[in-house]
């Protein structure tokens, strides 16, 4: 089989961040400030991407702007023709630095709520970060040079507010609103029993987004990342192991995906070691699920193969322990009574239902993200 | 802002954030905030032509005189319906 071409590189540059997300997709070990890669290596790393054909940078962290190299890093790529999206918390950012960064190429950015209130923002993220995040949506929008995402995480605690939190979006003036059910890896794993809906919340919200989408049609585009648990087959994690994206980590080390140091017996190589067009075609982590050769039954012989290529190795490990499992959260999975045991825990009275929200006030109940050491 | 609202006095853009360049084919590619969308043949001419400065008229003309032998209707059909799909992806402004 021919290697496919990476469309895009997640630069993970740093774990730094001033908030705590319970649903952080940051793995459990955090890599510390004195392992972070530094200017010179990044700027390699996205010269080397640009050559393998790569078209988009998406800056990630933790909380880029901790890196006080940012504009530079935005630069570089800039230069060598990569689409810059810059994913942010908006802490440290102020209107004379976002012109800077749009001065040096930045194409878009995208900025996330944790909720459309305050008080369950500042929960969720253990951090009091709304009101900063509110400012600087008004900054990007009176700057109005720059492509805008409004991004909304959603679980169990805010989903039964979705209509509110979206009219709360759509007043800060972005092209696009991301609506993103938390997926269940890094912190959100650890935490995911308070984090999963009933199926009654995912039912409603279906609509509800349908509804925004139909009237906001031509001026706001609404993109909704669904439950997966909840779903009849699994998503096309990534767009295929090794075949869209590359992640690299604040140390360097290469993924295929935010989650998938996890897999245990895989090793992931560094590009402090090697280049990365040999990591991406060559390097057999990269190689050990891209195609259908791995695949077992009954992904093996479905048609489905084409789209979801299997689903996603990480969740396969983490819920049913072999990272070469059919997805588990497919209908069609002789492992799904995995899922479908724990969504019946979600839907059962007992569970801990949005009747039952704790209040910002009540004690901690789940592991929030702490910082690196 | 629907297809039938889609006036011949219009000016189209790039939406804000969206770039096209060549990829490492020499193919032409739309970048947008969160994708690519390859562009073939007509939508890559047709896209050159969102410059902001043409209409929408200007730009069937163009499209008219490059295809002499198609049926005008028929590439104004064609022409709006693809814009409006860039339309909803905000990939192009009005």
């Amino acid at each position: 089989m021919r290697t496919p071409r990476p469309l895009a590189l997640i630069a993970e540059v740093t774990h730094r961040c001033p908030l705590h997300c319970v649903y952080c997709s940051n793995p459990l070990e955090l890599k510390a400030r004195d392992e972070e890669l530094p200017t010179e290596t990044w700027s390699r790393v996205f010269e080397e991407g640009a050559e393998l054909g790569m078209l988009h940078v998406h800056f990630t962290g933790g909380e880029p702007l901790a890196r006080n190299d940012l504009i530079q890093l935005v630069a570089t790529a800039h230069s060598r023709l990569l689409y810059t999206n810059l994913i942010t918390s908006g802490i440290g950012l102020n209107d004379k630095k976002l012109a800077t960064l749009i001065e040096a190429g930045l194409d878009h950015l995208q900025l996330s709520f944790q909720d459309g209130e305050e008080k369950f923002a500042n929960w969720i993220a253990g951090a009091g970060a709304h009101a900063h995040k509110l400012a600087l949506a008004q900054i990007v929008q009176q700057n109005g040079r720059l492509a805008f995402t409004v991004n909304l995480v959603v679980h169990r605690h805010n989903l039964d507010r979705l209509e509110s939190m979206i009219s709360f979006a759509e007043s800060l003036g972005p092209q696009r609103i991301e609506i993103a059910n938390v997926q269940y890896y890094g912190w959100a794993w650890k935490n995911r029993e308070w984090l999963l809906p009933t199926r009654e919340q995912v039912k409603r919200s279906f609509a509800v987004v349908e509804q925004a989408q139909e009237r906001l049609k031509g001026q706001i585009k609404i993109d909704f990342v669904t439950p997966d648990y909840y779903a009849t087959f699994p998503k096309p994690c990534m767009g295929g192991w090794g075949r869209q994206l590359m992640l690299v980590d604040p140390s360097g080390k290469v993924l295929p995906c935010h989650a998938a140091a996890i897999i245990p017996d895989l090793h992931f190589e560094n590009v402090k070691q090697k280049p990365l067009r040999w990591i991406w075609e060559e390097s057999p982590a990269f190689r050990r699920f891209r195609g259908e050769n791995w695949m077992p039954e009954p992904c093996k012989s479905c048609e489905r193969r084409t789209l979801d290529f299997g689903g996603c190795r990480c969740q396969a490990s983490l819920i049913t322990g072999d990272a070469n499992a059919t997805d588990p959260v497919c209908s069609l999975a002789p492992t799904h009574r995995l899922v479908e045991e724990r969504l019946a825990r979600a839907n059962s009275p007992a569970s801990a239902g949005p009747d039952s929200t704790p209040t910002p006030q009540s004690a901690p109940m789940w592991t929030y993200r702490p910082q690196p050491r | 802002m629907t297809m039938k609202d889609l006036s011949h006095a219009w000016h189209p853009r790039l939406g804000i954030g969206c770039r096209v360049r060549k990829d490492e084919n020499g193919d032409t590619v739309l970048l947008l905030p969160e994708g690519i969308l390859r562009l073939k043949g007509t939508a890559a001419e047709i896209i050159r032509l969102c410059d902001g400065e043409r209409t929408f008229a200007d730009i069937l003309q163009a499209m008219e005189a490059q295809y002499p032998s198609s049926n005008p209707k028929q590439i104004e059909q064609q022409i709006g319906s693809f814009l409006n799909r860039l339309l909803e992806r905000r990939a192009v402004d009005f």
